[in-house]
């Protein structure tokens, strides 16, 4: 990759580049989708990295893994996937892209009623 | 509501760990611990939440408000806006969390549900992902 731009040393490579690997599954990713959007998680194993400061706008510093947790519905109906940084416990929410593993979202969705706190039984009645 | 009791709800009840010590700063004087009103649907509130030291959503619409910055307790917060539960996430041991974000500034947060929560809001924003049936759809062609 040879897309070290000095001019913009505060914005880490990663986010300029075309391409970026995968913290977790080390897939090499295209930072734009198909559809000309900007890509900030992998496709493949949505896996992301805390490379934005989400408070401040800006870079971050922390550099951390960070893992698909849920899925969220906007009133539109779009899905975004939070994300949890591994190391300073960060939340985010990204739009998910067309390309994305289907089945890891799937998962992440019916997560929740794979281990309920309670009997769902009881809501057959409702 | 009654436990289920078959198998599976025996053994994760003995593989789950215990909650993770947490400095609660109302247990040590940090700021007033008193009721409160829920901004959502106006009911009283207690502190007391069974399963949890620190309640921080309302039991009944499960809406917060944003006021600790990191340590629950802290009120560090400047922000002060209505939180309202966005989804639901599952930390690996099986505990339901609720994904708050805050209507005014945008932050996120997750929270651990209380023993008392009101359990078809719980299962309602559970479900929310899948009431919308296209993206399901488009998922399970795929597969």
């Amino acid at each position: 990759m040879s897309s070290t731009d000095k001019t913009l040393s505060g914005i880490p490579n990663t986010v300029l580049a075309g391409t970026f690997t995968c913290a977790w599954c080390g897939l090499t990713v295209s930072a734009v989708a198909g559809d000309g959007t900007r890509r900030n998680h992998c496709p493949s194993c949505l896996h992301s990295q805390h490379v934005l400061d989400h408070v401040e706008g800006g870079p971050s510093e922390c550099h951390g893994r960070m893992s698909p947790i849920s899925v969220a519905v906007l009133r539109t109906g779009d899905w975004m996937v939070i994300h949890r940084c591994v190391r300073c416990d960060e939340l985010t929410s990204n739009p998910i892209c067309t390309d994305d593993n289907q089945l890891i979202l799937m998962r992440m969705a019916v997560r929740p009623l794979a281990q309920p706190p309670f009997p769902l039984e009881a809501f057959g009645d409702l | 509501m009654p436990r289920r009791a078959n198998n599976s709800s025996r053994r994760t009840r003995r593989t789950r760990r215990p909650q993770r010590h947490k400095d609660v700063l109302h247990r040590q004087g940090g700021h007033r611990r008193h009721d409160f009103r829920c901004v959502g649907c106006r009911l009283d509130v207690s502190l007391d939440a069974p399963g949890t030291s620190h309640r921080n959503h309302c039991p009944n619409c499960l809406a917060s408000l944003h006021v600790d910055l990191r340590i629950p307790g802290d009120r560090a917060a400047a922000c002060r806006g209505r939180m309202e539960p966005l989804s639901m996430s599952v930390r690996p041991d099986g505990e339901w969390m609720i994904i708050h974000q805050c209507r005014s500034c945008g932050e996120l947060s997750a929270n651990r549900i209380a023993g008392d929560d009101n359990a078809l809001t719980l299962v309602r924003l559970a479900l929310k992902p899948l009431r919308d049936t296209s993206i399901a759809h488009r998922t399970l062609l795929q597969l």
